[in-house]
């Protein structure tokens, strides 16, 4: 190493320490990196920046990384013409991105290692920033940090890199970041849920929970009793398993993975509209008659339909709100359940524990909500994990009892709850009590929960960003370095909920409550 | 003509009878066209359905149709289409469009012909759809009509056409069908005004007014007067002049023109930002100064710098709501009055005269709003457009006065009024009081607003659609075939707005007034 490199190496370092001691109010990444350190220098990003891969062990064959990078050119230029670069700029070139991955496979599954390392050198002729992974996701993961360190000049007309030099080593909290929608309650057309996982991936949450069907309609066709969509709404608020297909290959090339759910036997009323028996009576038809074979041969076929295209690890199969009165009063179930000597509860159980046996032999693990759990938790599979949304306190007795649990609760975690603020998002601490760190690890993470009643393809959007932004800091970040008080946030989280907006997102603004309106003229940046 | 055909005709005859005497509940389509004759009969549509241009005199050398043709396939969902038509489909397939345009110009300006014929033939080898024009825009109105008679059938994943067969011809009531977005009060993304676009084509408004800049912020840059633009909010909520010319070049290759104002004097305190000397003193910013040249200057400025990229005939120059205080209470701009021998009224007579002068001088017609035509109707000049939004007998006053007038009155076509519903906006007549045949040619055509206080990307398209949507179907249908009670429409409409929703605009529910949420779970077509 000669003179010039170890002085700059010492420049480096005193910048460092200067910018870890200082506020970095120039530091404007979301969600917030695990480390980084940097200087103060601004590159400049060639009109021509390419994609280098040299030493990379993965072919790319499917193009996730090449789409990957021109989306990130796209997300960068937000619109703007950018200018051939003018003789006034004496900005160093930034030539390309080298990404380097190590492992050849693209398969996205629980758990994959997400993490990556991202560098921008201020010298070499020519200088390239570099990125080493894993797999492609963490490389995914770190072009949308990349992106963030990229701002058009309007005076320049160029895309300057700032700061640099700047090495960027990050990897999530945890490995379940979830997002659940709602279709059932109203259908969302197909590019509303694409947008949503653009900005999941901006975001980096990486699991799209798909509440399917509820009650209200049945929108998914299921090869193997196609009357079910006879649920639907209406004859175009409907998907096909080639949409859902679609949908799943989406998220997957921007590494998000597709939850499906099927919520039993409570929340499925729509599932009788085309198959009557499945009702316990025409007047009584909620619960699914748990009495009735062809139930649970409904339920197998549409699992294996599921297996097909939803090929993410888990499968949700709801169990929460029972309300099990159908199954009292309707003369044939309470024969039954007389004949089973099964009292209501036993036949909630029964019902649960059956669907989970399905599911297990389609090779599905299992989420259900927490009422399985606080009903019956000991004969739940041992594959199951536990999705709170009640309330606090369930998640520790759930990872007590050895099993995983994701977070979801209400009063903090719920999108369709408008008075629930961003500060509450952010704040909300999934290992609130637990603190033996194998009962932690059991916390496999949380989710933002989007329900349908009062969305649809008009208000989808901004009444989920930013609000699910900031759990998604929360779930991505160390938790030494989430700030105590969201305050110290908001400049940040409000910069990012205007890149959201120029990425054509519509998040909404920070004042106010959930799905706020700007209260009058103003900046982006302040409201 | 052979047997078959004969018959055919007569079915042809019979179906069109039925189709005018019974409610219609096949023909979803929105605006309403001229005419329409059809069968009750359905087409498939091959799946590589193709242009066909044969005989057109338009080469199509900027690829304007092209373009067109291939962002129809994209809102048909072409793509969701099975690849292999199914065996149970009897249907007669289309083999493409063919497209005749007679103009070879694609020059779009004020009163460009937008009329088309569309006709989806019966039976006949090879069968292609025609559709005629005169210009090219008036195709891209035929292939947003023949978008409407698309339905992909989510069972057989065929793309049927309906009814057939079918000869619509069509053409708009008025030329100008305006919508104004406000770019100073919030500013508002790229991608956000170009999905704006998307959508005013799809409901055949023409003209996208661009109130630029007011008295909160100059998000533009003036090449001429560079510190203005130092009135933007922030360094990047800002368009460079590349930036409008790309909205311009957008928004033109779909049929819309864009209207670019400045409102002087009294919208302006954002100006003096960059150059305090437009301001009468920094204790009183507004209007901008009469007394100073250089204020006239700027103006000058900015318009022979509009004038390369706005290249619609008409520029707006604002002049409402102009407090004149500042001028009399700042003692140069007083002494300049008494000098003068102005009062404030002839002081804000002299100024909007001026600039009604400089804009002239670089080719532009001019529009105003209606305060400068109640206050000195008589000195505008006879090239000036008064566009009305106080008071609603102000255009039977404009026309008899012998200038032009364009509809936007507050009370029934602002969109930043919540409590206005659809109804209102699709009511709203803007030949109310207007008789006289010559007179009603000088209205041309009406705009609703979309003031920027309370939107920003968040909230502006739930909050224009769908009731944009309803005056535009006001401005395009011919007045005897505009229904007499909205009640009569809203199946229609609501077909719509899911139309919006599922080519990803965030239309909001009929229900309720403006940018109402869904109230509670349903289908899209009944909220």
């Amino acid at each position: 190493m000669g003179m010039k490199a170890t002085l700059f190496g010492i420049g480096f370092l005193l910048v460092c320490l200067a910018s870890a001691a200082a506020g970095d109010v120039r530091l404007n990444l979301w969600p917030m990196p695990k480390s980084v350190s940097h200087g103060i220098q601004t590159l400049r990003l060639s009109n021509d920046f390419v994609l280098r891969t040299e030493g990379s062990k993965y072919a790319d064959a499917s193009g996730i990384l090449k789409e990957g990078f021109s989306r990130l050119l796209d997300i960068i230029e937000v619109g703007h013409a950018i200018e051939n670069s003018t003789n006034l700029n004496h900005l160093p070139l930034l030539k390309g991105l080298h990404v380097v991955i190590s492992s050849p496979s693209d398969e996205l599954q629980y758990g994959v290692d997400e993490s990556y390392k991202l560098s921008v050198p201020t010298n070499g002729n020519p200088i390239y920033a570099h990125l080493e992974t894993q797999t492609v996701y963490g490389a995914l993961h770190g072009l949308q940090t990349f992106s963030q360190l990229c701002h058009f000049n309007f005076k320049s007309r160029v895309i300057e890199v700032f700061p640099a030099p700047c090495t960027i080593d990050d990897q999530p909290r945890f490995s379940y970041r979830g997002l659940l929608i709602d279709t059932s309650r109203h259908y969302q057309p197909l590019p509303m849920i694409k947008k949503v996982i653009d900005a999941m991936a901006y975001t980096k949450l990486n699991v799209l929970h798909w509440h399917i069907v509820d009650s209200q309609s049945f929108p998914l066709e299921i090869p193997s009793y196609p009357k079910l969509w006879n649920g639907a709404y209406s004859t175009s608020e409907r998907y096909t398993m080639d949409d859902a297909a679609e949908i799943v290959r989406y998220a997957q090339r921007r590494g998000v993975n597709v939850l499906a759910e099927i919520d039993v036997p409570g929340h499925a009323l729509s599932w009788g509209k085309g198959y009557p028996s499945l009702w316990p009576s025409p007047d009584c038809q909620e619960p699914l008659d748990v009495s009735n074979e062809f139930t649970f041969r409904v339920i197998d076929g549409i699992l294996s339909d599921f297996k097909k295209t939803f090929n993410f690890r888990f499968v949700h199969l709801g169990g929460d709100e029972v309300d099990t009165g159908c199954w009292v009063i309707t003369p044939h179930v309470k024969k039954w359940l007389i004949k089973h000597r099964m009292n209501e509860s036993d036949a909630y159980k029964y019902f649960v524990l059956r669907a989970q046996h399905i599911a297990l032999s389609h090779g599905f693990e299992i989420v259900n909500w927490e009422e399985t759990f606080n009903n019956f938790g000991k004969q739940l599979n041992p594959k199951t994990v536990v999705h709170n949304w009640l309330g606090g306190g369930v998640a520790q007795k759930v990872v007590l009892a050895g099993l995983r649990c994701i977070v979801s609760n209400q009063d903090k975690w719920y999108l369709d709850h408008l008075d629930a603020t961003w500060q509450g998002f952010y704040m909300n601490e999934p290992l609130t009590n637990i603190t033996n760190p194998n009962e932690q690890k059991l916390v496999i993470g949380g989710e933002v929960c989007m329900w349908g009643e009062r969305v649809d393809a008009s208000d989808l959007e901004q009444t989920i960003w930013p609000r699910a932004a900031a759990a998604a800091e929360r779930l991505w970040t160390p938790y030494d370095k989430l700030a105590k008080n969201p305050k110290q946030v908001i400049g940040r989280l409000s910069h990012f909920r205007c890149l959201l907006t120029q990425r054509g997102v519509a998040a909404a603004p920070l004042a106010g409550l959930g799905r706020a309106v700007p209260e009058e003229p103003g900046s982006c940046y302040k409201q | 003509m052979g047997m078959k055909a004969g018959f055919f005709w007569l079915g042809f005859l019979l179906a069109c009878i039925l189709a005018s005497t019974s409610a219609d509940e096949t023909l979803n389509l929105w605006p309403m066209p001229v005419s329409v004759n059809h069968g009750l009969q359905t087409h498939c549509l091959r799946k590589n359905f193709a242009l066909k241009t044969e005989g057109s005199k338009y080469a199509d050398g900027s690829g304007i149709l092209k373009d067109g043709f291939s962002r129809l396939l994209d809102v048909i969902d072409v793509s969701r289409a099975a690849d292999k038509l199914t065996n149970f489909n009897n249907f007669p397939m289309l083999l493409g469009l063919h497209v005749i345009i007679s103009s070879s110009s694609d020059e779009l300006q004020y009163g460009v012909d937008e009329s088309y014929k569309l006709s989806v033939p019966g039976n006949g080898n090879p069968n292609y759809a025609q559709l005629e024009a005169q210009t090219v825009y008036g195709a891209l109105h035929g292939l947003q009509t023949f978008s409407q008679l698309c339905h992909l059938n989510l069972e057989t994943r065929i793309i049927e056409v309906r009814p057939t067969p079918c000869t619509i011809e069509d053409q708009p009531r008025f030329s100008y069908r305006g919508l104004l977005i406000d770019t100073s009060r919030h500013y508002l993304p790229l991608r956000t005004i170009k999905s704006v676009i998307d959508a005013m084509a799809y409901s055949k408004l023409n003209v996208l007014h661009w109130h630029i800049v007011d008295s909160q912020s100059f998000p533009l840059e003036i090449p001429s007067f560079p510190k203005l633009w130092n009135g933007a909010y922030s360094a990047s909520e800002r368009y460079t002049m590349v930036d409008a010319a790309e909205i311009v070049r957008y928004a033109q290759r779909r049929g819309i023109n864009v209207l670019a104002e400045f409102d002087v004097p009294g919208h302006a305190m954002s100006w003096g930002k960059g150059y305090p000397s437009l301001w009468p003193s920094p204790n009183c910013s507004e209007p901008l100064d009469v007394s100073n040249e250089f204020t006239f200057q700027v103006i000058n400025g900015i318009l022979s710098d509009f004038k390369r990229v706005f290249k619609f005939r008409f520029v707006h120059l604002g002049g409402d709501e102009v407090k004149t205080d500042c001028w009399v209470t700042t003692p140069r701009v007083g002494r300049w009055l008494s000098k003068k021998g102005m009062n404030k009224s002839d002081a804000y007579k002299y100024f909007v005269l001026q600039v009604q002068k400089i804009a002239l001088s670089h080719g532009y017609e001019v529009i105003n709003w209606e305060e400068t035509f109640n206050n000195f109707g008589k000195q505008l000049s006879p090239k000036t457009v008064v566009q009305n939004w106080l008071d609603n007998s102000v255009p039977e006053k404009v026309v008899a006065a012998g200038l032009r007038c364009i509809i936007s009155n507050q009370d029934k076509w602002y969109l930043d009024h919540m409590d206005q519903s659809w109804r209102d906006f699709y009511t709203n007549e803007p030949l109310s009081n207007i008789t006289d045949p010559t007179q009603k040619k000088l209205v041309i055509g009406g705009e609703v607003c979309m003031w920027g206080e309370y939107v920003d990307g968040s909230d502006i398209q739930q909050t224009i659609w769908p009731r944009a949507a309803a005056a535009a179907e006001r401005l395009w249908t011919s007045y005897d075939k505009l229904a007499k009670d909205p009640e009569q429409v809203i199946g229609r409409l609501a077909h719509f707005r899911c139309l919006l929703n599922q080519r990803g605009i965030a239309a909001a529910p009929l229900l309720g007034y403006g940018r109402a949420v869904p109230t509670e779970p349903g289908s899209c077509y009944k909220q």
